[in-house]
């Protein structure tokens, strides 16, 4: 079972409006040509559930024919109904241990923290890894907050034995500092999806966590 | 996704409640300076059938916390979760609402089991029939008259009931527009119930609105 051990590496979010116009589906299978360990699908808000569940049976395919982690944001009920490994919950989102009772004990319950005390919280909640930001400045996720910066994960990971990959501006300049603090991964959005070449910055990224690792 | 329901389906009758016969679909910007919460409970206690929880803009964690105070205020009222079911196993719901480009039934049906009550949103005798194969428990059908809360929207009439109703086996819920004046032609019309927002939200005594809608109806709720 996935949460016996599992390995979040790179790991990529979907973002639609950061893709160029690509469909999500061909943008995450390059990233996984170059490298991604893990896939989260993260859906705009104007995505009805049927699309979001169209697009998540084709991330599901691709993921699983590659052995790459899959996990949906936010919607636990949809992250079982596709098979997911997993679902991500942030702060605002159903709380950690809700999360679990829905998905069940096989699955990964991922959530977002920003200080030690959230970290704490999800830990005691069941959480499987923590996602910690935003550690740069992010335009992604505007709602995001002030950003951390790559010590965050390093304090978080000297209080709660839990697997951390940093989120938020991460990219090729920064991606050895945020392994050098003591990240298990690494969450990119728009350096990967955004990408001219998808699959050559996901090369790149992974080489470059492997060599910081 | 397999359709995971097909033991529940055959002669025994589903495990469920009757699908009651007037809804209460919240929105929080139609209750006017009073909370929601207090709205709620006024309309549960002048007889309300079910409470339909759709504040779609509330994030995950907010809409639980929404739906555990209501279910709280509500007692043996339903109350039912707008679009995501996960939010609806968490608060301990007595079902989910399903939107029209929603969940598949079956999906909904496997997380909250064989007592859930489970609702699709159609628009037309097609989608009713389809809600219908895929085992939806009642369809709430709109848009019928012209409504603030859907402007745009060109109200279907009394005849898409009485079309849906024949079509379909399922309990037809009206919604749009229906207020006190008309809800018991929508009933006339094969309309098994009917399902409004600020025909109670917004009316100056909810329990006086709704034990109206009530009466027209013209038996249990």
């Amino acid at each position: 079972m996935v949460r016996n051990g599992f390995n979040l590496g790179l790991y990529v979010v979907t973002d639609e409006r950061l893709s160029l116009g690509r469909p999500t589906a061909e943008v995450v299978a390059a990233a996984i040509r170059g490298g991604a360990d893990a896939v989260q699908l993260r859906a705009k808000d104007d995505l009805s559930v049927r699309e979001q569940a169209a697009l998540g049976r084709a991330l599901r395919a691709l993921t699983r024919a590659a052995g790459v982690l899959f996990l949906v944001n936010d919607r636990a009920d949809l992250a079982a109904a596709l098979d997911a490994d997993g679902v991500h919950v942030g702060q605002d989102d159903l709380p950690a241990d809700l999360a679990r009772h829905i998905v069940g004990p096989d699955r990964l319950v991922g959530v977002s923290a920003a200080t030690v005390e959230e970290a704490l919280a999800a830990r005691e909640a069941g959480a499987d890894y923590l996602g910690v930001g935003p550690i740069y400045g992010t335009l992604t996720k505007p709602d995001a907050g002030e950003a951390v910066g790559p010590e965050r994960i390093t304090a978080i990971k000297a209080r709660v034995p839990l697997p951390v990959v940093g989120i938020g501006g991460i990219g090729r300049d920064t991606i050895a500092a945020v392994m050098a603090a003591g990240a298990d991964g690494a969450a990119v959005v728009s350096a990967i999806v955004g990408a001219a070449d998808v699959e050559a910055a996901a090369r790149d990224l992974k080489a470059r966590m492997l060599a910081a690792r | 996704m397999s359709d995971g329901i097909h033991v529940l389906r055959g002669d025994a009758a589903p495990p469920r409640p009757p699908v009651p016969r007037l809804h209460l679909v919240t929105d929080r910007r139609l209750r006017g300076d009073r909370s929601l919460v207090a709205v709620v409970a006024e309309a549960a206690r002048a007889g309300v059938g079910a409470v339909q929880l759709r504040e779609k803009d509330l994030p995950g964690g907010a809409l639980l916390a929404e739906a555990e105070v209501l279910r709280r205020v509500l007692g043996a009222t339903p109350l039912l979760v707008n679009d995501r079911a996960d939010v609806a196993l968490a608060a301990g719901a007595a079902g989910v609402h399903l939107p029209a480009a929603g969940l598949p039934v079956g999906v909904a049906r496997r997380l909250l089991g064989p007592w859930a009550l489970i609702g699709r949103s159609v628009h037309g005798v097609e989608e009713a029939r389809r809600a219908a194969d895929e085992g939806a428990d009642y369809v709430i059908l709109g848009t019928i008259f012209a409504t603030g809360s859907k402007p745009g929207r060109a109200p279907a009439g009394l005849a898409l009931v009485a079309a849906t109703a024949r079509a379909v086996a399922l309990p037809v819920i009206a919604i749009g527009g229906i207020n006190q004046e008309n809800a018991a032609a929508t009933v006339a019309a094969g309309a098994h119930g009917i399902a409004v927002m600020s025909a109670i939200l917004s009316a100056p005594s909810p329990a006086a609105a709704t034990a109206a809608l009530r009466a027209a109806l013209g038996s249990e709720c």
